[in-house]
């Protein structure tokens, strides 16, 4: 997290109006799943995947990683939809077979083709969003969010929560070495009886901190509602509004055209 | 000058027996670097509480400028804007993403215009030194800078008294003289300043004035010299022990 966190506040389109690439990503994500056809979706990742290195100058590896790592979940998520399990042989004669024990396992062209296709439709959707998380700090996020009108308490509540993360991440990080110079994951149940310890202590302490949060923010005259502070300032980037024409055009005219 | 003034605070937590300010009586004089000492538990974070209010007393008067502490929301409001509060852990006061964000908090909630809140977020930034770091965000800052961020978020309400609650704890030497510096400036400006310290070479060398809190009282208010000279109060409150070995 803090990775992407890094990426998103260093990169060259940090300071473009998050609606611009909020839009790009959305709409990107919306002819993925409406369009549902491989080529679009490979033509999806290779647009924010370009954009980001060219546009954002986002390392190629970076965003390849963030990919294959979603890779790997859609690849164990779609397994069910490739393989069929059961008792007896499948009629299909276009199947191929594997016995294991009682069970046969098997699998046809189409279930493939399928599972393909899925994985490729997801990947193209999670693309748009990868671009969307590296080029854009959660803080311009949560601003586009007000822009839009959305509750200022769900607001509040996004961003205490996005800064509370990075606090009580440290708190843990402390207390799992506190725990581990002490010896508390030599062993597998040690380990987890320390780990079930540090949950219940985090707890804790985030409770506690969320009570002198509140009196730090009485301090600075918080009276309740909202918790208002300065929007940020971003401008429009005209070549990444070209370029996201380009992406999308070319979307859909792949879509039309095969 | 604003002050402060403590007559006869009691004030115990909820459940507890004993009386975390249990008969205070002390001034805080206006114009002042003002340390505050004394052992863990000896009150002095209760009565920083009660300094804007954010602590009510169980009996006694907490005055400002000579007036009683009214404790209605738009008497707060004021108290706030005159009297700020800095806490020892700066990670429990930043709670916006960005540092520029953070420091227009307060000035916001002073119900002042954009424009100004930007005004005084910049002066709040150099005063402070977090000029380059205002689009940061606050868990990307070390120690020092979110303590001087923690500062500036405070500062840009533009306080008479500033009170510092053992802000510089857990910094390292180069941290803390940045925090001096601030404070050498905003005493420059006729700011008082109120620091909670267990560093006796603060007290030596950068306090005009000294509070000693034991069990819930002022055992000593004057000058650091004349702390020095009082051998009764040095040897009642533990200090002359742990002060002549420091020295």
């Amino acid at each position: 997290m803090h990775i992407i966190d890094c990426y998103a506040y260093s990169n060259k389109i940090r300071a473009v109006d998050p609606a611009q690439k909020a839009g790009l990503a959305v709409i990107v994500l919306g002819l993925c799943l409406a369009f549902n056809h491989p080529v679009v979706s490979l033509l999806a990742v290779a647009w924010m995947w370009g954009l980001a290195v060219w546009q954002a100058g986002l390392p190629v590896l970076v965003f390849g990683r963030v990919l294959l790592a979603e890779l790997f979940f859609l690849a164990l998520a779609t397994v069910a939809v490739a393989l069929s399990v059961s008792l007896n042989a499948p009629a299909n004669p276009d199947a191929w077979l594997l016995p294991v024990g009682p069970l046969w396992i098997s699998s046809t062209p189409d279930d493939i083709f399928k599972a393909a296709n899925l994985v490729l439709r997801a990947l193209g959707a999670a693309s748009a969003m990868n671009f969307l998380a590296l080029t854009t700090p959660l803080v311009d996020l949560v601003d586009l969010l007000r822009r839009l009108r959305f509750s200022p308490i769900l607001i509040d509540l996004m961003t205490v929560m996005y800064r509370f993360i990075f606090v009580l991440m440290e708190s843990l990080n402390r207390m799992y070495v506190a725990q581990d110079s002490r010896l508390g994951y030599s062993s597998y149940w040690r380990g987890m009886s320390s780990a079930g310890l540090l949950g219940s202590r985090l707890f804790i302490e985030a409770f506690q901190r969320s009570q002198r949060l509140q009196t730090a923010l009485d301090a600075r005259g918080y009276e309740g509602g909202h918790l208002q502070v300065l929007p940020t300032t971003y401008y429009r980037s005209d070549k990444l509004l070209a370029m996201s024409a380009a992406a999308i055009l070319s979307l859909a005219a792949a879509w039309l055209v095969l | 000058m604003s002050w402060l003034e403590f007559a006869d605070v009691y004030y115990r937590y909820p459940g507890q027996e004993r009386y975390a300010l249990d008969g205070l009586t002390v001034t805080f004089p206006g114009g002042e670097n003002i340390a505050l000492i004394g052992r863990n538990g000896a009150g002095k974070s209760t009565l920083f509480l009660h300094c804007n209010g954010l602590y009510r007393p169980d009996a006694g008067e907490v005055r400002f400028a000579g007036r009683p502490l009214v404790y209605d929301r738009k008497s707060l409001k004021a108290l706030r804007q005159h009297v700020g509060v800095v806490f020892q852990n700066a990670d429990e006061q930043l709670f916006s993403a960005s540092v520029a964000q953070d420091i227009s908090f307060g000035p916001f909630n002073l119900g002042l215009t954009e424009p100004e809140v930007r005004r005084r977020v910049r002066m709040a930034a150099e005063l402070c030194e977090v000029v380059d770091m205002l689009e940061r965000p606050t868990h990307a800052l070390s120690g020092g800078e979110k303590a001087r961020v923690a500062l500036a978020g405070v500062l840009a309400m533009d306080p008479d008294i500033l009170i510092s609650d053992e802000l510089m704890a857990n910094l390292d030497p180069w941290g803390r003289r940045r925090i001096f510096d601030i404070f050498k400036r905003l005493h420059q400006r006729g700011k008082t300043i109120v620091l909670a310290t267990h560093d006796l070479n603060v007290v030596r060398r950068w306090a005009t004035y000294v509070v000693v809190m034991a069990g819930g009282r002022a055992a000593f208010a004057g000058s650091p010299d004349d702390l020095l000279a009082n051998q009764a109060v040095l040897a009642e409150t533990g200090l002359a022990q742990v002060w002549f070995d420091e020295i």
